[in-house]
């Protein structure tokens, strides 16, 4: 039986949930689809996020938010140092982007493997005033827990493409995976570029993963379940464009919301990357590929 | 402001194959000089070592500013742009997936011309016109006459004490080549640019050049103190002007 308050409560959240995957995506968009670095471990930086928001909450019951905020410089320190030692060992020597993931996913490991010491397998939480409430339209409920995240999420993508379209170096960072010695022909050194950006994009992980343990409880292995849902976002809107991210992460948002409430949370994944095959056999590209 | 570029006995190649043989030449202040050379007699490895992209194995090459000496080898491109000369490379190494505007603001990255960046743009926008229409186009999908305009532009969005031009003629039809040599010529009156260019097209290069040098299998074979010097030698009359 089709209920229309169901299907409406299904599309709000499948848009609410949008908003928060355009925050996780964004350090992928930045790093895969602009530096052309396969992080591919980005979404255990989220996990990271999402534990730095519970210690605090935790011990001083800050707000998610602001720890979010609060580690986002300590994130931008820890990006430049990973990219630092992948370019070292790998990017400068023109090792091929595959040996890059090998990196990357062993980084994946061992950040996972050091959670999973420190905190154990067990569901971990937060609280904050806002998390248990929710406003009612008419038949449609909208949860904070929800509502927040999408609002971060929406907030975030517009300072990045702020960022990325009115600063020298965000400019640069677009323009370095195309040519860097015609960066350097402009005063401009790539190695540096791609630190900042890559930076940049870690950062982003930081205020995601407060963004992710107001949602739902984290524990150290959730953020696998991520990977193939970033790298689907980034490629469905077209590499190199962060609008494009933001428009897959509603459509996969929505999709895999009416999924959950129709056909079961199981199908959610499987959908996900349906429509990601189907929009990449009409536009290789992706939506809003170059 | 006095700005000069010296080269001096410069040897360099790639990997094990010399290209430039002892090669000297100076650009002073103000002028448009020409180096002369068919395919492959080492124009652009000249460029090149000028800026930092191949490194010369003997020999040196310095800038000098009100009497400022910079040694230029040993430095890298990024940090030889930031003295102030600019480079229009071979194949115009445009970002084809920016926008013209992008491409231009970004060719103002040195910190010297940031604080010039309005009036430059201003400059540009006027002085090539097409650019100013197709701001919000992506540079790869403009003509190639375009692009070298463009290329041509950005550079000088550095605002560039010395400009080095790497063969603008190449891959464009001959009233193309006109109107960007006419271009050059225009932008060198306007801003007193101190230029080196490229060229293997000696009609062309004779219309704004001040002087010009002919460089075969990386040696400088003659050394013209004026075009007319140029134009009457037996190499240029043989080799570029087809007499
Ligand atoms: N990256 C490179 N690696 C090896 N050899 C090179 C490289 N670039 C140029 N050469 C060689 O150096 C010589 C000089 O090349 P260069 O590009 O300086 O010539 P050019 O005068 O600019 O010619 P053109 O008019 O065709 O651009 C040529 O023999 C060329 O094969
Ligand atoms: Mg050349």
């Amino acid at each position: 039986m089709f209920s229309l308050d169901l299907f409406l409560n299904a599309l709000v959240a499948g848009v609410l949930l949008g908003g928060f995957y355009a925050a996780v995506s964004l350090g992928i968009s930045i790093a895969f689809g602009l530096l052309d670095v396969v992080n591919i471990g980005h979404p255990i930086f989220v996990i990271l996020g999402s534990y730095a928001a519970f210690v605090l909450n935790d011990a001083y019951g800050l707000d998610p938010l602001l720890s979010g905020v609060l580690f986002a410089p300590v994130f931008f320190l820890i990006g430049v140092v990973v990219y630092q030692v992948y370019y070292l060992s790998f990017e400068r020597k023109g090792e091929s982007p595959l040996r890059g993931l090998v990196f990357f996913f062993g980084l994946l490991f061992i950040i996972e493997v050091a959670l999973l010491l420190k905190f154990g397998v067990d569901y971990r939480l937060i609280e904050a005033p806002y998390i248990g409430r929710s406003i009612h339209i008419g038949e449609v409920g909208i949860a904070f827990r929800l509502l927040v995240p999408c609002v971060v999420g929406l907030l975030m993508t517009l300072a990045i493409t702020q960022f990325l379209s009115r600063t020298f170096y965000g400019r640069a960072i677009k323009g370095v995976a195309q040519d860097s010695l015609a960066l350097r022909l402009m005063g401009i050194d790539p190695v540096r570029i791609k630190t900042i950006a890559f930076g940049l994009g870690i950062a982003t992980a930081s205020v995601a993963g407060a963004l992710l343990i107001m949602i739902s409880p984290v524990e150290p292995s959730i953020g696998r379940a991520y990977i193939g849902r970033v790298f689907a976002i980034a490629v469905l809107g077209g590499l190199g464009s962060i609008g494009g991210t933001l428009t897959a992460a509603l459509i996969l948002g929505i999709a895999e919301s009416l999924t959950a409430t129709f056909s079961g949370p199981s199908w959610s994944l499987a959908v996900s990357f349906g429509i990601l095959l189907l929009v990449l056999a009409v536009r290789p590209a992706g939506l809003f590929g170059r | 402001m006095a700005n000069r570029i010296v080269v001096r006995d410069v040897e360099a190649g790639y990997g094990g194959v010399r290209v430039l043989h002892g090669v000297s030449m100076h650009v002073e202040d103000g002028e448009t000089v020409v180096l002369l050379g068919t395919n492959g007699n080492g124009k652009s490895t000249l460029m090149k070592c000028i800026m930092g992209i191949v490194q010369p194995d003997a020999g040196e090459i310095f800038l000098e500013v009100d009497g400022r000496r910079f040694d230029l080898a040993g430095r890298r491109p990024e940090e030889i742009v930031q003295l102030g000369v600019t480079l229009v490379p071979e194949g115009r190494r445009l970002l084809p997936r920016l926008t013209v505007r992008e491409n231009l603001l970004l060719g103002a990255y040195r910190a010297e011309a940031r604080r010039d960046i309005a009036r430059n743009l201003e400059f540009c926008l006027e002085a090539f016109p097409v650019l100013a229409e197709r701001q919000k186009q992506l540079a790869g999908s403009m003509s190639g006459g375009e692009q070298q305009m463009l290329a041509i532009a950005r550079a000088l969005m550095s605002t560039p004490r010395i400009l080095l031009v790497d063969e603008p003629s190449v891959g464009l039809a001959p009233i193309l080549v006109s109107r960007v040599i006419a271009k050059i010529r225009e932008l060198k009156e306007k801003r007193d640019l101190t230029v080196l260019m490229a060229e293997q097209n000696f009609n062309q290069a004779v219309k704004i050049a001040d002087r010009g040098y002919v460089i075969v299998h990386g040696r400088i074979e003659f050394e013209g103190e004026s075009t007319q010097k140029l134009a009457e030698h037996e190499l240029v009359r043989k080799y570029y002007l087809g007499l």
